[in-house]
């Protein structure tokens, strides 16, 4: 069984009028662990993919699969409900509540799942720990770096024990060295946890370090590439 | 967490939510201390009235109040002071005789309400004694009389002046005598000491030959709450007499009370609709502002219930921060004037001619800061459904492309 199993996916927008055919075709299966780029230009469909994949979005027709579970059928609240359980994500900037700290911005998703006050604790202080960010649990958003905030954004993303966590242009903000150390940490998570990262990216510091690159062009899988 | 986010969440932008808190702020406490202002005035004039005279209950012969004749008496008034004073609500009565009558001095001539007393018990009931700006409140002496100030000025009486009152005698023949003035008493209402005297019974008695007739019991019960209680029980005792509370005595006086609140009602009202569109216009501002970040909340996992909930508690804090200052001071303003009072008397004139006293005690009962704290909240609510329905009617895939 595949993590995430997607099949005649195709994505069309209606831009004022003009009918734009965002995702065309698309058949990918992604399996646990993996740790996967999608790439491609602008307006290659990359984002619209990742949505799809994230439950942010709906497909005009295909079906996408995760764990088994059809998501293109759920509606708006039990999506919600899916993303909170089963996915794990990190936009590009502007990720956390900048009114709350490092370590109530992690403890959040965890409070929407229900999950009791000293278990939250344990977990947002070694989740935080684990991406170097023990010495910051009660700084805002504002006093940290981009790279840190990011990084923040790891820890919230995989507190929520995710199937897979998505992560949009994440180094798309940050300065090489801020982006080298956010890669590390992901990668040693994936490597460490086994957690599936996919990211949509098309910057070659991250292209370098994924196993897998899938290619889109004008909205369908160009290529699909193992790398060494 | 939501609360404390929510909290959070309004300062965001100090300068903006301060503007909102402070008006709301001066919005309520002015709100509370004109309404405060305005019960007093009504409180003021209601308890003016019945220490002036009509106590807490009255009670006449079934005809008197229409016809006002020196024969509609009550008859079987031993009856009455037995049930009276059987009654522990009841703290104490007085018995009157009142004829209509007319008093006149070497200058001139005056219709008047005659009210003969019982001095020490009318003590008891109702406040004139405590009203005299000039002489006293009768003496062991014959034929004295208590007069308005009004009425002094308009016969051109002073104390110790004569004054002669004649009436309907019970035999239906005109009955004279003259009265010294021994006392000018001055009310907060300008109509009152223009239009009543005051004798005692036993010099009536004299005059008529006879036991000066009772017309009208004046009661005071141990506590206000008492009035209609008391009333309700009388009335049922005395079924051949009239029983009225002040508000039956005075229906202009109680009619107010029921207006006035639903006017202060109306008032606040204004105010916090006012406020409504000030709230409304800063919630949208800050919803638009975070359309990206609400974006990321619903894609992390929040729901739309409690992105909806969040936004409301914002609303409610920033009117609230606010409105609960503005009611706090207002609470204090009118503890601190109900007791120093606020004096009117530079527009004194005037406001006797409605019954009123110059010196005013604000005081807002209870029930009026329930409803303003329900009245706030459902303003604080109104203003942010709009905002809450924009936020999660948000598509998260394109609020998190948009960029502020």
């Amino acid at each position: 069984m595949s993590l995430i199993k997607i099949i005649d996916l195709n994505k069309i927008y209606d831009s004022n009028k003009i009918l734009v055919h965002a995702l065309k075709d698309i058949n990918l299966e992604i399996e646990k662990g993996e740790f996967t780029a999608i790439v491609g230009p602008s307006g290659s469909g990359k984002t619209t993919l990742l949505n799809m994949i994230g439950g942010l979005d709906t497909p005009t027709s295909g079906k996408v699969f995760i764990n088994d579970i059809d998501i293109s059928n759920l509606k708006a609240d039990e999506l919600i409900e899916f993303r909170l359980h089963h996915i794990g994500f990190v936009f590009q900037s502007f990720n956390l509540i900048p009114v709350l700290t490092a370590k109530e911005n992690v403890e959040f998703i965890m409070l929407l799942q229900g999950v009791s006050k000293e278990e939250r604790e344990k977990r947002t202080i070694e989740l935080l720990n684990a991406v170097g960010l023990g010495d910051k649990i009660n700084s805002r958003p504002y006093e940290l770096s981009g790279g840190q905030q990011q990084r923040v954004a790891v820890a919230r993303a995989i507190a929520s024990h995710p199937s897979f966590v998505l992560a949009d242009e994440p180094t798309a903000n940050l300065d090489s060295k801020a982006a080298e150390g956010l890669l590390d940490i992901m990668e040693n998570l994936n490597k460490t946890l086994g957690m599936t990262f996919i990211f949509a990216t098309h910057d070659n510091k991250v292209i370098k370090r994924v196993r897998r690159v899938i290619t889109l062009e004008d909205g369908k899988i160009k290529s699909d590439i193992i790398q060494n | 967490m939501i609360i404390k986010l929510a909290w959070k969440n309004i300062w965001r932008n100090k300068k903006r939510s301060l503007i909102i808190i402070f008006s709301a702020l001066f919005g309520i406490w002015g709100g509370i201390l004109t309404n405060g202002v305005s019960v007093g005035m009504w409180e003021t004039t209601v308890k003016a009235a019945i220490n002036r005279e009509y106590a807490h209950i009255q009670i006449h012969h079934p005809a008197f109040k229409d016809e006002k004749l020196i024969t509609q008496f009550i008859s079987d008034y031993d009856e009455v002071e037995k049930i009276l004073h059987g009654n522990s609500s009841i703290k104490s009565f007085s018995k009157r005789t009142v004829i209509e009558g007319m008093a006149s001095s070497p200058t001139s001539v005056g219709g008047v309400k005659i009210i003969a007393i019982e001095p020490e018990k009318e003590k008891q009931v109702t406040s004139i004694h405590q009203k005299l700006i000039d002489g006293v409140y009768f003496s062991s002496n014959e034929n004295e009389i208590l007069i308005g100030q009004k009425l002094a000025d308009r016969l051109k009486l002073k104390l110790n002046s004569k004054v002669v009152l004649s009436f309907q005698g019970l035999d239906y023949n005109l009955v004279a005598s003259a009265f010294r003035v021994v006392g000018i008493f001055k009310t907060e209402s300008k109509i009152f000491d223009e239009t009543n005297v005051f004798i005692k019974r036993n010099d009536l008695t004299s005059i008529l030959g006879e036991t000066a007739p009772i017309h009208e019991f004046a009661i005071r019960v141990n506590s206000v709450e008492l009035i209609d209680t008391t009333t309700g029980i009388l009335k049922s005792q005395l079924k051949n007499l009239k029983v009225e509370s002040w508000k039956e005595l005075a229906p202009e006086l109680s009619l107010t009370s029921e207006f006035l609140y639903l006017e202060l009602n109306i008032f606040m009202g204004i105010i916090l609709f006012a406020l409504l569109f000030g709230i409304s216009n800063t919630m949208l501002m800050s919803v638009f502002e975070r359309i990206r970040e609400f974006g990321v909340l619903m894609a992390i996992g929040m729901k739309r219930i409690r992105l909806f909930t969040l936004i409301i508690l914002e609303s409610v804090f920033l009117l609230f921060s606010g409105g609960l200052a503005g009611t706090l001071l207002g609470y204090l303003s009118i503890e601190i004037l109900s007791k120093k009072g606020i004096n009117l008397s530079i527009v004194e004139e005037g406001l006797a001619a409605y019954g009123m006293s110059a010196i005013l005690y604000p005081t807002l009962p209870f029930h009026m800061y329930v409803s303003l704290f329900l009245m706030m909240m459902l303003t604080a609510i109104v203003a942010s459904i709009s905002p809450a329905m924009k936020a999660i009617r948000l598509k998260p895939a394109e609020a998190i492309r948009t960029y502020m």
